[in-house]
Protein backbone atom coordinates (compact mmCIF):
# COMPACT_ATOMS: atom_id res chain seq x y z
CA UNK A 1 0.00 0.00 0.00
CA UNK A 2 1.21 3.32 -0.52
CA UNK A 3 1.19 5.20 2.11
CA UNK A 4 -0.16 9.33 1.26
CA UNK A 5 2.28 11.80 1.56
CA UNK A 6 1.58 15.59 1.68
CA UNK A 7 4.45 17.01 0.35
CA UNK A 8 3.16 20.96 -0.64
CA UNK A 9 2.27 23.06 2.20
CA UNK A 10 0.01 25.97 1.79
CA UNK A 11 -1.32 25.88 5.00
CA UNK A 12 0.63 27.01 8.28
CA UNK A 13 1.42 24.02 10.83
CA UNK A 14 -0.42 25.30 13.92
CA UNK A 15 -4.16 24.63 14.26
CA UNK A 16 -6.47 27.90 12.87
CA UNK A 17 -8.52 29.38 16.16
CA UNK A 18 -11.67 28.55 13.08
CA UNK A 19 -10.70 24.80 12.94
CA UNK A 20 -9.90 24.56 17.14
CA UNK A 21 -13.57 26.05 17.36
CA UNK A 22 -15.60 23.94 14.97
CA UNK A 23 -13.86 20.81 16.34
CA UNK A 24 -14.11 21.62 19.72
CA UNK A 25 -17.90 22.54 19.53
CA UNK A 26 -18.65 18.91 17.52
CA UNK A 27 -17.11 17.34 20.76
CA UNK A 28 -18.37 19.94 23.33
CA UNK A 29 -21.52 17.48 24.52
CA UNK A 30 -19.21 14.91 24.89
CA UNK A 31 -17.11 16.88 26.84
CA UNK A 32 -19.58 17.25 29.10
CA UNK A 33 -20.78 14.31 29.39
CA UNK A 34 -17.19 13.01 29.85
CA UNK A 35 -16.82 10.83 27.09
CA UNK A 36 -14.13 13.07 25.81
CA UNK A 37 -12.09 14.11 28.92
CA UNK A 38 -10.19 16.79 27.03
CA UNK A 39 -7.90 17.31 24.19
CA UNK A 40 -4.03 17.59 23.70
CA UNK A 41 -2.35 19.21 20.78
CA UNK A 42 0.43 17.83 18.60
CA UNK A 43 2.10 17.24 15.64
CA UNK A 44 3.41 14.32 12.82
CA UNK A 45 7.63 14.04 12.15
CA UNK A 46 6.76 16.27 9.15
CA UNK A 47 5.40 18.79 10.80
CA UNK A 48 1.23 17.88 10.02
CA UNK A 49 -0.84 19.48 13.38
CA UNK A 50 -3.04 16.81 14.61
CA UNK A 51 -5.83 16.56 17.81
CA UNK A 52 -6.08 13.94 20.07
CA UNK A 53 -9.60 14.30 21.45
CA UNK A 54 -9.04 11.80 24.88
CA UNK A 55 -11.30 9.58 26.39
CA UNK A 56 -11.88 8.97 30.17
CA UNK A 57 -10.40 8.96 33.25
CA UNK A 58 -8.00 6.84 34.39
CA UNK A 59 -6.08 6.16 30.49
CA UNK A 60 -7.04 9.62 29.47
CA UNK A 61 -6.43 7.67 25.90
CA UNK A 62 -6.80 8.85 22.34
CA UNK A 63 -10.40 7.88 20.99
CA UNK A 64 -10.20 10.31 17.98
CA UNK A 65 -7.35 11.82 15.86
CA UNK A 66 -7.88 14.84 13.67
CA UNK A 67 -4.44 15.11 11.37
CA UNK A 68 -4.21 18.19 8.89
CA UNK A 69 -2.52 16.91 6.02
CA UNK A 70 -2.04 19.60 3.09
CA UNK A 71 -5.72 20.76 2.87
CA UNK A 72 -7.07 17.43 3.88
CA UNK A 73 -8.04 16.29 6.95
CA UNK A 74 -8.06 12.64 8.04
CA UNK A 75 -10.02 11.83 10.79
CA UNK A 76 -8.57 8.13 13.02
CA UNK A 77 -9.63 6.12 15.70
CA UNK A 78 -7.42 5.47 18.95
CA UNK A 79 -6.75 2.30 16.81
CA UNK A 80 -5.47 3.78 13.75
CA UNK A 81 -8.75 3.09 11.77
CA UNK A 82 -9.13 5.67 9.09
CA UNK A 83 -12.93 7.22 9.62
CA UNK A 84 -13.20 9.38 6.93
CA UNK A 85 -11.01 12.02 5.15
CA UNK A 86 -12.45 15.47 3.97
CA UNK A 87 -11.35 18.60 2.73
CA UNK A 88 -13.92 20.44 4.21
CA UNK A 89 -13.98 21.70 8.11
CA UNK A 90 -17.90 21.32 8.18
CA UNK A 91 -18.80 17.84 7.16
CA UNK A 92 -15.26 16.87 9.40
CA UNK A 93 -17.11 18.57 12.14
CA UNK A 94 -20.26 16.31 11.65
CA UNK A 95 -18.09 13.08 11.42
CA UNK A 96 -16.58 13.71 14.54
CA UNK A 97 -19.52 14.31 16.45
CA UNK A 98 -20.94 11.08 14.53
CA UNK A 99 -17.74 8.90 15.70
CA UNK A 100 -18.17 10.32 19.28
CA UNK A 101 -21.95 8.70 19.46
CA UNK A 102 -20.47 5.93 18.44
CA UNK A 103 -17.31 5.57 20.59
CA UNK A 104 -19.82 6.49 23.99
CA UNK A 105 -22.37 3.45 22.80
CA UNK A 106 -19.31 1.12 23.09
CA UNK A 107 -17.91 2.77 26.07
CA UNK A 108 -21.84 1.73 27.45
CA UNK A 109 -21.93 -1.41 25.77
CA UNK A 110 -18.65 -2.50 27.45
CA UNK A 111 -19.63 -1.19 30.85
CA UNK A 112 -22.53 -3.24 30.67
CA UNK A 113 -20.61 -6.45 29.37
CA UNK A 114 -17.96 -6.08 32.44
CA UNK A 115 -21.35 -5.59 34.57
CA UNK A 116 -23.40 -8.48 33.41
CA UNK A 117 -19.39 -10.69 33.96
CA UNK A 118 -19.63 -9.52 37.83
CA UNK A 119 -23.35 -10.22 37.84
CA UNK A 120 -23.23 -13.85 36.89
CA UNK A 121 -19.91 -14.47 38.94
CA UNK A 122 -21.40 -12.91 42.26
CA UNK A 123 -24.59 -14.73 41.27
CA UNK A 124 -22.40 -18.27 40.45
CA UNK A 125 -21.44 -17.68 44.19
CA UNK A 126 -24.07 -16.62 45.83
CA UNK A 127 -26.79 -19.27 44.63
CA UNK A 128 -25.33 -22.37 46.89
CA UNK A 129 -25.70 -19.77 49.89
CA UNK A 130 -29.17 -18.81 48.91
CA UNK A 131 -30.30 -21.51 48.07
CA UNK A 132 -29.56 -23.72 51.11
CA UNK A 133 -32.05 -22.10 53.20
CA UNK A 134 -35.01 -22.75 50.45
CA UNK A 135 -33.91 -26.04 50.14
CA UNK A 136 -34.70 -26.53 54.01
CA UNK A 137 -37.12 -24.67 53.91
CA UNK A 138 -39.12 -26.85 51.14
CA UNK A 139 -38.33 -29.70 53.34
CA UNK A 140 -39.58 -28.21 56.68
CA UNK A 141 -42.61 -26.98 55.65
CA UNK A 142 -44.79 -29.63 54.65
CA UNK A 143 -44.31 -30.50 58.03
CA UNK A 144 -44.51 -27.62 59.71
CA UNK A 145 -48.01 -27.61 58.05
CA UNK A 146 -48.58 -31.03 59.45
CA UNK A 147 -48.02 -29.76 63.21
CA UNK A 148 -50.36 -26.66 62.81
CA UNK B 1 -3.77 18.25 29.04
CA UNK B 2 -6.64 20.42 28.13
CA UNK B 3 -9.81 20.33 30.14
CA UNK B 4 -8.06 18.02 32.89
CA UNK B 5 -4.97 18.73 34.02
CA UNK B 6 -4.40 15.13 35.59
CA UNK B 7 -1.66 13.56 33.85
CA UNK B 8 -1.90 9.50 34.89
CA UNK B 9 0.46 7.16 35.21
CA UNK B 10 -0.96 5.36 32.42
CA UNK B 11 -0.71 8.27 30.17
CA UNK B 12 3.18 8.84 31.50
CA UNK B 13 3.92 4.85 30.10
CA UNK B 14 2.03 5.12 27.21
CA UNK B 15 4.60 8.63 26.56
CA UNK B 16 7.47 6.33 27.61
CA UNK B 17 6.52 3.64 25.36
CA UNK B 18 6.31 6.20 22.25
CA UNK B 19 9.61 7.75 23.34
CA UNK B 20 10.87 4.51 23.13
CA UNK B 21 9.23 3.47 19.45
CA UNK B 22 10.17 6.88 18.28
CA UNK B 23 14.42 6.05 19.33
CA UNK B 24 13.54 2.28 17.62
CA UNK B 25 12.39 3.31 14.66
CA UNK B 26 15.37 6.50 14.20
CA UNK B 27 17.45 3.34 14.92
CA UNK B 28 15.91 1.30 12.08
CA UNK B 29 16.80 4.68 9.96
CA UNK B 30 12.89 4.57 8.89
CA UNK B 31 10.58 7.99 8.62
CA UNK B 32 6.99 8.14 9.74
CA UNK B 33 5.67 7.12 5.88
CA UNK B 34 8.45 4.41 5.62
CA UNK B 35 7.11 2.89 8.85
CA UNK B 36 3.43 3.61 7.97
CA UNK B 37 4.32 1.90 4.35
CA UNK B 38 5.80 -1.32 6.34
CA UNK B 39 2.58 -1.71 8.15
CA UNK B 40 0.47 -0.93 5.00
CA UNK B 41 -1.24 1.85 6.69
CA UNK B 42 -2.60 4.44 4.48
CA UNK B 43 -1.60 7.28 6.60
CA UNK B 44 1.48 8.15 8.96
CA UNK B 45 -0.45 10.31 11.42
CA UNK B 46 -1.28 6.84 13.86
CA UNK B 47 2.34 6.50 13.67
CA UNK B 48 2.77 9.82 15.18
CA UNK B 49 -0.46 9.39 17.28
CA UNK B 50 1.17 6.21 19.17
CA UNK B 51 4.72 8.17 19.06
CA UNK B 52 3.03 11.32 21.08
CA UNK B 53 2.18 9.17 23.48
CA UNK B 54 -2.02 9.26 23.20
CA UNK B 55 -2.30 6.06 21.76
CA UNK B 56 -1.04 2.61 21.75
CA UNK B 57 -0.06 -0.41 19.44
CA UNK B 58 -2.82 -2.49 18.84
CA UNK B 59 -1.93 -5.93 20.24
CA UNK B 60 -2.83 -7.06 16.67
CA UNK B 61 -0.32 -5.34 15.41
CA UNK B 62 2.85 -5.85 18.02
CA UNK B 63 4.37 -8.04 15.95
CA UNK B 64 3.90 -6.02 12.72
CA UNK B 65 5.41 -3.30 14.50
CA UNK B 66 7.99 -5.11 16.06
CA UNK B 67 9.10 -6.43 13.05
CA UNK B 68 9.25 -3.78 11.05
CA UNK B 69 11.51 -2.35 13.88
CA UNK B 70 14.26 -5.03 13.74
CA UNK B 71 12.89 -6.50 17.27
CA UNK B 72 12.23 -10.30 18.04
CA UNK B 73 8.67 -9.83 18.37
CA UNK B 74 8.20 -11.14 21.91
CA UNK B 75 10.95 -9.31 23.67
CA UNK B 76 9.44 -6.46 21.70
CA UNK B 77 5.59 -7.35 23.07
CA UNK B 78 7.03 -8.00 26.87
CA UNK B 79 8.97 -4.21 26.65
CA UNK B 80 5.56 -3.18 25.14
CA UNK B 81 3.45 -4.71 27.62
CA UNK B 82 6.14 -2.98 30.83
CA UNK B 83 4.75 0.33 29.78
CA UNK B 84 0.75 -0.71 28.71
CA UNK B 85 -0.14 -3.07 31.17
CA UNK B 86 2.54 -2.80 34.11
CA UNK B 87 0.73 -4.92 36.43
CA UNK B 88 -0.11 -7.11 34.04
CA UNK B 89 3.85 -7.43 33.04
CA UNK B 90 4.95 -7.70 36.66
CA UNK B 91 2.83 -10.81 37.07
CA UNK B 92 3.52 -12.72 34.37
CA UNK B 93 7.53 -11.68 34.38
CA UNK B 94 8.91 -10.32 37.48
CA UNK B 95 6.96 -12.83 40.03
CA UNK B 96 8.49 -15.60 40.91
CA UNK B 97 6.70 -18.42 42.55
Amino acid sequence: MNVVQFPGRELPHDWQRSEMNALLAACGEQLDKGTVSGWEIGETESGDPQLYLLGPAPDHECILCVSRLGRVYVLEDGQGRVLCEHDALGSLSDQVRHALRHTKASIVARATMVWLAIKETLEERMDPVLGEPVELLSHMAPQLVALV
Amino acid sequence: MHATKTASKAAQARKEAGTWLKELRARAGLSQVELAEKLALKYYTFISQVENGFGRVPTEQIEAWGRALGQEPSSFARRLLSYYDPELHRLLFEVKE
